[in-house]
C-alpha cells in the first residue's frame, strides 16, 4: 500500500535520507524508529508530499507520488507529529472544510464529522474554536481529519505525544482497528513501549539508512538477543546507552 | 467507526472549486465577529472611526484639488491626467514589492500549507487560491485609498456613471499585473535561493526599493513646483514627469482609461492592455507555479543557516558593555532575534526611506522667499518637526517597542522559570527599545531643524525635549507591552494593533500634544521677546519656566508609571503562555 523505494534527500552535501526502501502492506502496523534527527521525520514528510525527494520512488496505493499526486494523496491520511489547525475554526468547521479537501460529497460530511468527533471523543467541542483547546485535543482532532475521507494508508509522526493515557489507548485501538480493516499504517515513533505493543513489522533508521527491518522478534534476533525489550534492542544497534559518557560529564 | 473503513477511494472525489481553499478565511472572519474577545468592539470603532475619518480626508482633498484645477481649463485636465498616472505609478511601485514579500508568505511560508499540500488538491487551484489571497492581502490598501481620490476627482468633475465603472474595470486588472510579477519574482527567488535564503534576498530587494524610491524623488526635484514664478520651469517638471518608459506601465495605461471615461468617453485601447496583461500575466503565473511551486516549497523547508545572520559583533559589542550577565544575555538575544527576523527588521527600511524623504522635504522647502515671514516660518517649521518626530516615534514605538514582551511568545516561560527579576528583565527590553528610537528621533529633530535654519534656543529646545519624549514614550510602550502582552499573536503587527496598542497610541498622541503645547508657548514667548529686543518680566520667566519645568515632569511621570504598571503586571501575571 505505501512501497518507497530507494528514496533519497539531500540538503546540501548532507545526506538526511539515504536509500531508504519500505514497504507497508494493507492491513500491517509498520513501525518507524530511529533516534532523533536520524531521518524519519524527512521520509515521512517525502511520502505525504511535503518535501521532494532528491531521488527514489514513492507509491500509495499504487500510484505514484510525482506523477499522480491527487490519487496517491486521496489515499493518504497524514498525522504530523506538530499539527496544523485553524485556531479561529470550530473543531465541526475544521472538519467540514478538510472533507471537503478530500472530495467528499457534501450531504455525507455531516454524518462522517459526527463519526469523527464521536470516535475522537471531541463531540461536545464540535462548535468550540479549536484555540481553546488543549494539546491533546487538537491531536485527536487531527487524528479525526486524517481518518474522515477512509484513507487506504496512514502516516502517522509521533502519535502519542501530548496524549494523555486515556487518549493514548485510544489511538491505539483506533489503529489497530483500522489495520484490521485493511489500513496500511506508517507511524514513526520514539516511544518503544508503542512499536513492540502495536507494530507487526519495524524498520530502524540511522543516519539516513535502515539498519534494521523485520517483524520485532527478527530485529531483536538482529541485535543478538531474542529475549530482550525493544529498547534494549534499539540502543545497542543505534550506538549504546550513552551511560558511560552520562558518567563521565556527572 | 464505519463498517466501510477501507472503502475504494476512486480518483480524488467531487472536486471544488478555488474559492473553497479560502473558506477557512472567511469562516475565521465570521468567527472573530460572532465571538468578540475584550476590547475588540472598542477597537474595532477606534480603527473603524479613525479609518472614515481618513477616506473622508483623503476623499475631500481629491475634490478639493480637482474642484481648484477647474479653474485652469486645459492645464487642469492635463494636470488631471498626470496625476492620475503618477497616482498610479506610486501604487504600482508600491504592490510591486508588497506583492513579494506578501506572495513569500502565502505561497511557501504560511502554516496551513502543510494542510494544503498532503490533499489531493490540483495545483492550479492551489495556485488561484493562493493568488487570491495575495492579491487580497496585498491591495487592499491600495483599493481602500484608491476609492476615495476616485470618489473625490468623479464628484468633483460631476462625472458620468462610466468614470465608476471604468474605475472598477482599470483599478481590477491593475492590481492584478503587479501582484502576478511579485509571485513569479518570489517564485524564482525561492527556487534560486537555497532554504530561507531568499528572506534575506528580499530584505536586500527592500532596501533597493527604499533607496530607489528617494533616488526617484529626487531626480523629478517636486521643489522646483514652488518657484511658481518661472512657468517654463513647471512645464521642464511635468517633461521630466513623462519619460520615455511611461507609456508602456500599466499606472498609464490604468490613468488613460480613467481619464477618458472623466471625460465622458471610453479609452479601449488601455483598457485592453490592462486587461489582457492582467491574464496574461496570472496565466503565465499559474503556468510556471505548478511547475515549481513544490520545488520551491520543499526548500523552504529546509533549515535556514545562520551563516549570513551570526553577528558576532553584537557579541563582542555586549560583552563591553556595563551590564550584568543576566542583562547582557537578554540584550545579545533580543538583539539577535530581531535582526535575524527579516519582517521585522525590512520594516525599518521603508521607515528610514520614508525618514530620508521627510528630511529631504525640509532641505529643499525655501521660506526665505516668502518676505518678512521667513524667519516665522522657519521657527514654526521647527514646532511641526518637532510633533512630526513625536508621532514617527510614537508608530516606531507601537510597532517595534510594544511587541518586545509579547515576542517572548511561548518561549516566555524561560524567563519566568529563571532566577531573573521581572523589573531586570523590563529594563533589558526598555534599553532595546531606547537606543534605537533616541537615535531616530534624534536624527530626525536635528537634522531636520539644521536643514531648516532654525533659531539657536529653539534647536536646543527641541534637542532637549526630544530626549525626555523618548524616554516617556519608550517606558510607556515598554510597560503597557508588559501589560497587555499577546504571546500568541503571529507576528508583531497584530500584537501592534491588539487592545493594549490602540490604547498605547491614543496615550502617545495625547502625551505629543500636550508636550508641544507645554513647550510651544513658553518658546514662541521667548523668540516675541528676542523680536522685540526688550526685556521679559520676571512673572513671563517664571511662567515659561513653569512650562519647561510641566514638560519634564509630564515625561518623566508617563515614563515612571508606564515602567511601573509594566513590571506590576509581569510580577502579578498568574498564568504563563506553553
Amino acid at each position: 500500500m505505501i512501497a518507497v523505494t530507494d528514496l533519497v534527500k539531500q540538503y546540501g552535501s548532507l545526506t538526511a535520507v539515504d536509500r531508504v526502501t519500505l514497504d507497508v502492506q494493507p492491513g500491517q502496523i509498520h513501525g518507524f524508529l530511529g533516534p532523533n534527527g536520524a531521518g524519519k521525520t524527512t521520509t515521512i514528510r517525502m511520502i505525504a508530499g511535503l518535501l521532494k525527494p532528491t531521488a527514489g520512488r514513492i507509491l500509495v496505493n499504487g500510484h505514484d507520488l510525482a506523477t499522480e499526486p491527487d490519487r496517491a494523496k486521496a489515499s493518504l491520511g497524514f498525522i504530523p507529529d506538530r499539527p496544523f489547525v485553524y485556531e479561529k475554526l470550530t473543531a465541526g468547521e475544521f472538519l467540514r472544510f478538510h472533507g471537503g479537501l478530500y472530495g467528499l460529497e457534501s450531504a455525507a460530511v455531516d454524518e462522517r464529522i459526527t463519526e469523527m468527533l464521536e470516535l475522537f471523543e471531541l463531540t461536545r467541542w464540535r462548535d468550540e474554536l479549536v484555540e481553546s483547546f488543549s494539546h491533546g485535543m487538537k491531536q485527536r482532532l487531527v487524528m479525526g481529519s486524517a481518518f474522515m475521507h477512509r484513507p487506504r494508508a496512514v502516516l502517522v509522526d509521533e502519535p502519542m505525544v501530548g496524549l494523555d493515557p486515556r487518549g493514548a489507548r485510544l489511538i491505539k485501538d483506533v489503529f489497530r482497528r483500522m489495520a484490521e480493516r485493511g489500513v496500511a499504517i506508517l507511524m514513526s515513533t520514539h516511544t518503544l513501549e508503542v512499536a513492540q505493543e502495536m507494530c507487526d513489522r519495524v524498520s530502524i533508521i540511522l543516519k539516513g539508512r535502515i539498519i534494521a527491518s523485520g517483524t520485532v522478534d527478527e530485529v531483536r534476533r538482529m541485535s543478538g538477543n531474542s529475549d530482550e525489550q525493544l529498547t534494549a534492542v534499539f540502543l545497542k544497534l543505534t550506538g549504546g546507552s550513552g551511560l558511560q559518557e552520562i558518567d563521565e560529564v556527572l | 467507526m464505519g463498517a466501510e473503513g477501507v472503502r475504494e477511494v476512486h480518483g480524488v472525489g467531487e472536486v471544488r472549486p478555488f474559492p473553497y481553499l479560502l473558506l477557512p478565511s472567511l469562516w475565521a472572519s465570521r468567527n472573530r465577529i460572532t465571538r468578540r474577545e475584550r476590547g475588540d468592539l472598542t477597537r474595532a470603532m477606534l480603527f473603524g472611526s479613525i479609518g472614515l475619518a481618513v477616506i473622508g480626508v483623503i476623499g475631500w482633498g481629491a475634490y478639493w484639488v480637482t474642484s481648484q484645477l477647474e479653474f485652469y481649463a486645459e492645464l487642469g485636465d492635463y494636470l488631471i491626467r498626470l496625476g492620475l498616472s503618477w497616482l498610479f505609478l506610486t501604487f504600482l511601485s508600491f504592490l510591486a514589492f508588497s506583492s513579494i514579500v506578501t506572495s513569500l508568505s502565502t505561497f511557501f511560508l504560511s502554516d496551513d500549507l502543510r494542510l494544503l499540500l498532503v490533499a489531493p488538491i490540483d495545483r492550479r487551484r492551489l495556485f488561484h487560491a493562493r493568488f487570491a489571497r495575495t492579491l487580497g492581502q496585498a491591495g487592499w490598501m491600495v483599493v481602500v485609498f484608491l476609492t476615495p481620490v476616485l470618489a473625490g476627482i468623479g464628484i468633483a468633475r460631476s462625472a458620468p456613471l462610466v468614470f465608476y465603472v471604468a474605475a472598477v474595470m482599470a483599478v481590477v486588472p491593475f492590481v492584478m499585473i503587479p501582484v502576478a510579477l511579485g509571485s513569479l519574482i518570489t517564485l524564482g527567488l525561492v527556487n534560486v535561493f537555497p532554504a530561507r535564503r531568499a528572506r534575506e534576498v528580499l530584505m536586500l530587494m527592500g532596501l533597493v526599493f527604499a533607496t530607489s524610491l528617494v533616488l526617484l524623488l529626487r531626480f523629478i526635484q517636486p521643489e522646483r513646483l514652488l518657484r511658481v514664478e518661472s512657468m517654463p520651469e513647471v512645464t521642464a517638471f511635468f517633461s521630466t514627469l513623462q519619460s520615455p518608459i511611461t507609456p508602456l506601465l500599466p499606472s498609464f495605461w490604468a490613468g488613460e482609461t480613467l481619464f477618458a471615461s472623466l471625460q465622458g468617453g471610453w479609452d479601449p485601447l488601455h483598457a485592453l492592455a490592462l486587461w489582457t496583461t492582467a491574464l496574461a500575466t496570472v496565466a503565465i503565473a499559474a503556468g510556471l507555479f505548478e511547475q515549481w511551486h513544490f520545488a520551491g516549497f520543499s526548500k523552504s523547508q529546509e533549515a535556514r543557516k545562520v551563516r549570513f545572520a551570526r553577528w558576532p559583533l553584537i557579541d563582542w559589542a555586549v560583552t563591553r558593555l556595563p551590564l550584568g550577565p543576566v542583562r547582557r544575555q537578554l540584550l545579545v538575544k533580543d538583539l539577535k532575534v530581531f535582526l535575524r527576523d527579516v519582517s521585522q527588521w525590512s520594516q525599518l527600511l521603508l521607515l528610514l526611506a520614508l525618514v530620508l524623504v521627510y528630511l529631504y522635504n525640509f532641505r529643499v522647502l525655501d521660506l526665505e522667499r516668502i518676505p518678512g515671514m521667513g524667519r516665522v516660518l522657519k521657527n514654526l517649521y521647527a514646532f511641526l518637526n518637532l510633533g512630526m518626530a513625536g508621532f514617527v516615534m510614537a508608530t516606531v514605538a507601537v510597532r517595534f517597542v510594544f511587541p518586545l514582551v509579547s515576542s517572548e511568545g511561548a518561549a516566555f516561560w524561560i524567563i519566568r522559570t529563571a532566577p531573573i527579576k521581572m523589573r531586570d528583565f523590563l529594563w533589558s527590553k526598555f534599553w532595546t527599545g531606547l537606543v534605537p528610537v533616541l537615535l531616530l528621533s534624534e536624527c530626525l529633530t536635528i537634522v531636520g531643524n539644521e536643514f531648516l535654519g532654525v533659531d539657536p534656543f529653539l534647536k536646543r529646545v527641541a534637542a532637549v525635549t526630544i530626549v525626555f519624549m523618548t524616554f516617556a514614550l519608550v517606558g510607556l510602550a515598554t510597560g503597557l507591552g508588559a501589560r497587555y502582552p499577546r504571546f500568541a499573536a503571529d507576528n508583531a503587527t497584530q500584537v501592534a494593533g491588539s487592545y493594549g496598542g490602540v490604547a498605547f497610541m491614543i496615550l502617545a498622541v495625547l502625551f505629543v500634544i500636550v508636550t508641544i503645547a507645554l513647550v510651544g508657548w513658553p518658546s514662541s514667548v521667548y523668540l516675541a521677546q528676542q523680536l522685540r529686543v526688550a526685556p521679559m518680566s520676571t512673572s513671563r520667566a517664571v511662567m515659561m519656566n513653569a512650562c519647561f519645568g510641566a514638560a519634564a515632569i509630564l515625561s518623566i511621570a508617563t515614563f515612571w508609571l508606564g515602567m511601573r504598571s509594566g513590571v506590576q503586571a509581569l510580577e502579578e501575571m498568574d498564568r504563563t503562555p506553553s
